[in-house]
């Protein structure tokens, strides 16, 4: 499996080239476009309780779509849902990646995808939900961010400060814990930052350059009321 | 040799990400080893040049250093057979911190576990208290309101019922109700309520009760019905509703959820609306299936005591049950016909057998005087 990012920016798309019997992973919905040798397969990855409690539990899409290149070689178009950058990662069956529940957009066959509770603190406070993804194995793996996507490397012991909202996907080496922005509640929250997470290296974290959120609240006010 | 990468060495000039490295024991300390090309060199570090701690998200990784300044590395192992393995084999002097360290690893999952634990527990807790206890503490309430607020208040949704209903004052059936009623109240030991009994001209074949006593009958009961039995049993049904209090139990788990919701919501206007919406609907009110097989049970005795023959009330819940046929029991707050008919044929084998006394009043003369030969058409 080839991967090659179309288009980046803001509103980009990838090119994933298939040999034959080559299978990749993407999240459903993802596929904009495919040469005809490829075949679709919705698939439960993690069995049917392991989509189940994905779908549940961390709102991620309960199926996962399988587009293997079953008839010959080929290629497909993926593009996620919201704008924003695109990022391709190797993974060496080393690495693993915390990626928060809308950050997955497409994994070669050896990637493995599962839910992982996270403790209650960071569940709670932590603006990812109780549930991420945790990925790893080996092969390729395509994240998607809202806005530009920013790789922060953090040597060992190496701290840096990250609104929770804007996290993307951190490696598990690192650790990070739940903070207010300052060193008041009050302050805190007029800042407009609120809670932020303390990330410790080493390793990295990937972080997007626009909030979901806020944007969802901004545009709001724009959207007509209907009665 | 080659290793298989197990690790990820992370140091000045290495990859933000860490480098895959392959990490082994020897006998000096940890072999390491760089998977394909990098400024990672292939070097032995002595278990003395080493320090150890637990890290990682999780606190379940094995974290190497060593070196100082620019050469200083780190090394992240995730393998729990390598961490055994080095645990065993590692001197007693960095055993000791690694204790702490696998120490330290236990104490978050521990913690971890018993929040969630707790928080599950306290979550479990409350849906079993929200299942059993609203029941246990509206029976506690319910026995602390007096009969006389019971009455008034029945007295008032009775008048207000009657007002748009046409009442039988007397008649043949008025004394045939009355004649049922007084049978079956005699039999009923401390009775604290005064029933109050009215026939209501309506084809709807029903009747029901409001706290306090004040039970309805329709006629399109008495015309349905081929038995003075039958009518009785329904009756019985009815008044032991009342005397379990089964309106009130329900109006108080209804205002105890509107006072609920009016306290959560600050809603003083709509506390007020509800009592009145509640009120009114004592009137259509359907009992839940609890209380309704709890009514048939007690209902059926209080028949077989004054001697009314309680099969009528079995006949009744059979002609019945061949109507239902497309209800489902799930979604009834009645059960369904049939299965009261079985309930009732079981609870009936298990009383003692008495000789029914017929009532004075022929069936026939009554239904004749509520024109039931020509709604029969």
């Amino acid at each position: 499996m080839k991967c090659e990012i179309l288009y980046p920016g803001a509103f980009p798309m990838v090119r994933v080239y298939l040999d034959a019997n080559e299978t990749v992973k993407a999240e459903s919905g993802a596929m904009v476009a495919a040469s005809p040798t490829i075949d679709i397969e919705s698939k439960m990855e993690g069995g049917f309780l392991g989509a189940l409690s994905r779908k549940m539990l961390s709102g991620e899409k309960f199926f996962f779509q399988t587009l293997r290149a079953s008839r010959g070689a080929g290629e497909v178009l993926l593009a996620p849902t919201v704008p924003g950058e695109i990022v391709l990662l190797e993974l060496d069956g080393v690495n693993e990646y915390m990626v928060q529940k809308d950050g997955f957009l497409a994994g070669a066959e050896g990637v493995k995808i599962e839910s992982k509770m996270q403790s209650l603190t960071r569940g709670l406070l932590g603006g990812e939900g109780f549930f991420i993804l945790k990925i790893g194995g080996t092969g390729q793996l395509v994240l998607n961010s809202f806005g530009a996507i920013h790789k922060i490397e953090l040597k060992p012991n190496e701290e840096y400060i990250v609104d929770n909202s804007h996290l993307v996907a951190w490696t598990s080496t690192t650790t990070y814990n739940i903070e207010k922005a300052s060193s008041g509640w009050i302050a805190s929250l007029t800042s407009g930052e609120g809670l932020v997470c303390r990330f410790r290296g080493p390793g990295v974290v990937y972080i997007q350059s626009r909030n979901p959120g806020s944007f969802g609240n901004w545009i709001r006010q724009f959207i007509p009321v209907s009665e | 040799m080659a290793l298989a990468p197990n690790a990820l060495c992370f140091g000045d000039g290495l990859p933000g990400a860490g480098v895959p490295c392959g990490v082994e024991l020897c006998v000096e300390g940890l072999r390491v080893g760089p998977m394909g090309p990098s400024s990672l060199e292939d070097q032995v570090v002595a278990f003395a040049d080493m320090a150890v701690e637990a890290g990682g998200l999780d606190h379940d990784q094995l974290v190497v250093s060593w070196g100082s300044g620019s050469s200083a590395r780190t090394v992240y192992v995730k393998d729990p057979a390598l961490i055994v393995a080095f645990r065993r084999a590692a001197p007693p002097q960095l055993t000791a911190h690694l204790e702490r360290a696998a120490e330290q690893v236990r104490r978050v999952r521990h913690s971890h576990r018993l929040v969630w634990g707790t928080v599950l527990g306290i979550l479990i807790g409350l849906g079993l208290l929200l299942w059993f206890g609203t029941d246990l503490m509206v029976e506690w309430a319910v026995a602390r309101i007096p009969i006389e607020w019971e009455q008034k208040l029945g007295e008032t949704v009775h008048q207000d019922f009657l007002s748009k209903e046409t009442v039988l004052k007397d008649g043949p059936a008025v004394s045939a109700v009355q004649e049922m009623t007084q049978r079956l109240t005699e039999k009923i030991p401390n009775n604290p309520y005064k029933f109050q009994i009215s026939v209501v001209q309506s084809p709807v074949v029903n009747a029901f009760a409001l706290p306090g006593g004040y039970v309805v009958v329709f006629t399109g009961l008495m015309t349905k019905a081929e038995s003075g039995e039958e009518v009785a049993g329904v009756l019985s049904h009815e008044l032991n509703h009342v005397l379990q209090r089964h309106g009130m139990e329900r109006m108080v788990k209804m205002l105890g959820l509107a006072a609920v919701v009016g306290i959560l919501l600050g809603d003083q206007q709509g506390l007020t609306g509800l009592a009145k919406q509640v009120g009114m609907e004592l009137v259509t009110l359907k009992f839940g299936r609890a209380q309704e097989t709890e009514a048939d049970v007690t209902g059926i005795r209080l028949l077989s005591d004054a001697r009314i023959a309680p099969d009528g009330m079995i006949r009744f819940f059979e002609r019945l049950s061949e109507k239902d046929k497309e209800r489902v029991e799930l979604f009834s707050t009645h059960p369904m016909s049939a299965a009261r008919a079985e309930r009732l044929k079981a609870e009936l084998a298990a009383l003692p057998k008495r000789t029914p006394e017929p009532f004075t009043f022929q069936w026939k003369t009554i239904q004749d005087s509520l024109g039931a030969s020509e709604l029969k058409k």
